[in-house]
């Protein structure tokens, strides 16, 4: 049997049209390739200070 | 493909011949995010819209400038009717790649309808209410609102499966079976649907199976009743001999069943029939009265144009008769032409072109009655030049003149004559018609009464001898009337009785007479000169 109150904690209010922009805002966009660049930034700086 | 460090086209090398950046992870990071974009397009082209989505979100995890694969997931959240998301990854998509891209024909199309944006809105309001409801216990609220949900936007996929779940609460089982199936015809691989119409059918199979095992006591279904077979994950159980019972019962709610019709049709089809048909025999009958009283209208203004017309007709028939009959101005003309025709071929007889010329006047006489009233002779009638032209009066007054003397000679001859042979009664008939013609003429008023006195008339024997005595003093003619008036014009009668009752006999007539003569006397005086100016201009005229 379905546990109906942890089904429902799962349902999520759904943005609408007057929140748009603060969900563009919001979303995160961050991808592996920021990731990499970072680490590329770390191991350049730590091959300049040696 | 090109260098995330410094932009430059890469090579077939690990590394940026521009910048040096060692490009061996990025390669695989970007493979890896077109495999999974290319796995999100294969979902979404079956209709795994929630396993499309979890592909192509990965897919930007991994490469975020994947234009192609944010459009894809846009899509994919607007066919599960979850607008505001679509319309987030079309702006970011569009932030990213601002020419020649799908993202603009994507959001100018759902920007080109509003109404259609906003019951989108709507929608995600109300299940957003649900939700609330839902969270709050009230789940009668909760399936109410998402009701309407669905028929505002059947395709925002979370509210069918918080309907199947608040069914499934409910233990609404076969609603929830119904519900979710639908949700499962728009994302086909939805695990939570999956989930939640497994647990419907496991719900139902249940209760199936309570009912079997309660129903012992009644009725057994056998497995001769009915017939269970599986279709995909749902068990259909049908029964085999479902039909009515038959017998008394049956023909009873037949007659109940017909009494109530009859009843309805009595009752409610057929007043509200009635209505209907007087309803539209009052409209034609409204519109025949319309009509008829335009009818009436139009019949009482062309009787009052027939009146019209038909007096018009009587006033011109009237005029018509004036011109063209016997007593009219054609007549007239015709005995105007027949005098002068018979004046010019015959001038000595005076006394026929008299009479036509008379026979003129004693028309316009009869007609006139003002004139002949007062009993004024024709010679002295001057004709009425609104009736008469101009050349008509002249050739009248002409011929008027030249036989008035001579036809009043010829008279004045006649009566003498008759005199003579003591014709008394036609001396003075034509003696009064010589003093008619010729009012001014002293012989023919003095043998007219002379007439008188042999006939016996001394009243107006005396009358005429003091006319000439008094007005004609002059006259070689007055002092034989004074003679005779003072011999007693009365006293020296000596005619028989029988000529005296003869003379009273014809006395009103000749007074009437006599009272023409003198009238026409004071008449001729009077417009004497008109006459005369009359013939002196057709005189002219005719030389």
């Amino acid at each position: 049997m379905i546990d109906f109150e942890e089904e429902l904690k799962k349902f999520h209010p759904s943005p609408e049209v007057e929140d748009a922009e603060s969900a563009i805002r919001a979303l995160d966009v961050t991808d592996m390739v920021d990731l990499i660049v970072q680490l590329e930034e770390k191991n350049r700086t730590a091959t300049t200070r040696v | 493909m090109r260098c995330f460090n410094c932009g430059c086209e890469l090579t077939v090398n690990d590394f940026c011949t521009n910048c040096g950046a060692d490009i061996k992870d990025y390669r695989r990071i970007v493979r890896l995010s077109n495999q999974y974009y290319n796995d999100g397009l294969v979902k979404a082209k079956v209709r795994d819209l929630s396993g499309a989505v979890l592909s192509l979100r990965a897919c930007l995890k991994l490469n975020r400038m994947n234009v192609d694969a944010r459009n894809l997931l846009g899509l994919v959240y607007f066919e599960m009717g979850e607008a505001v998301a679509a319309l987030t990854e079309w702006v970011v998509s569009k932030n990213i790649k601002p020419e020649k891209n799908i993202a603009d024909d994507f959001m100018e199309e759902v920007q080109s309808n509003p109404s259609r944006l906003t019951t989108i809105n709507q929608s995600i309001k109300k299940y957003n209410q649900a939700l609330l409801y839902a969270k709050q216990g009230s789940l009668d609220l909760a399936v109410i609102q998402l009701k309407k949900v669905l028929q505002m936007n059947p395709n925002l996929v979370i509210a069918y499966e918080l309907l199947g779940l608040l069914y499934l609460e409910s233990e609404e089982y076969k609603r929830a079976r119904r519900i979710l199936t639908l949700a499962s015809k728009i994302d086909c691989n939805n695990t939570r649907i999956l989930y939640y119409l497994r647990e419907a059918e496991e719900g139902i199979r249940a209760r199936y199976a309570d009912e079997g095992a309660g129903s012992s006591k009644k009725k057994s279904v056998t497995a001769s009743d009915s017939f269970t077979y599986m279709s995909g994950n749902e068990t259909i159980i049908q029964p085999i001999n479902t039909g009515e019972k038959k017998g008394v019962s049956g023909i009873i709610s037949l007659i109940i069943g017909v009494a109530i019709g009859c009843a309805i049709m009595f009752f409610l089809v057929l007043p509200a029939r009635l209505r209907a048909v007087s309803t539209q025999m009052n409209d034609q009958l409204k519109a025949v009265s319309d009509e008829l009283t335009a009818k009436n209208a139009d019949l009482v203004e062309q009787d009052k144009r027939i009146e019209a017309l038909q007096s018009e007709n009587d006033t011109v028939k009237a005029q018509i008769d004036e011109l063209t009959g016997s007593s009219g101005m054609e007549e007239r003309y015709d005995h105007l032409s027949d005098a002068a025709l018979n004046y010019m071929r015959e001038p000595d007889d005076v006394l026929g072109t008299e009479a036509m010329l008379e026979s003129i006047l004693g028309d316009s006489i009869s007609q006139n009655s003002a004139i002949s009233s007062i009993g004024v002779s024709s010679n002295a009638v001057t004709l009425d030049p609104a009736v008469y032209s101009e050349s008509f009066r002249n050739l009248y007054g002409y011929l008027k003149g030249e036989v008035a003397s001579k036809a009043a000679a010829t008279y004045i001859d006649r009566g003498r004559e008759e005199l003579s042979n003591d014709e008394y009664q036609s001396a003075i008939a034509d003696l009064l018609r010589a003093t008619e013609i010729d009012p001014g003429s002293d012989e023919a008023w003095y043998y007219l009464a002379e007439s008188y006195k042999e006939s016996g008339d001394s009243v107006h024997a005396t009358q005429i001898y003091s006319k000439i005595v008094n007005e004609m003093a002059d006259s070689e003619y007055a002092e034989r009337s004074r003679r005779s008036l003072t011999n007693g014009a009365a006293t020296d009668n000596d005619s028989t009785q029988t000529d005296q009752d003869n003379a009273e006999d014809t006395a009103a007539e000749t007074d009437e007479a006599l009272a023409q003569a003198l009238a026409a006397q004071a008449l001729q005086q009077a417009t004497a000169g008109a006459a005369a100016s009359d013939i002196n201009t057709l005189e002219g005229a005719a030389q």
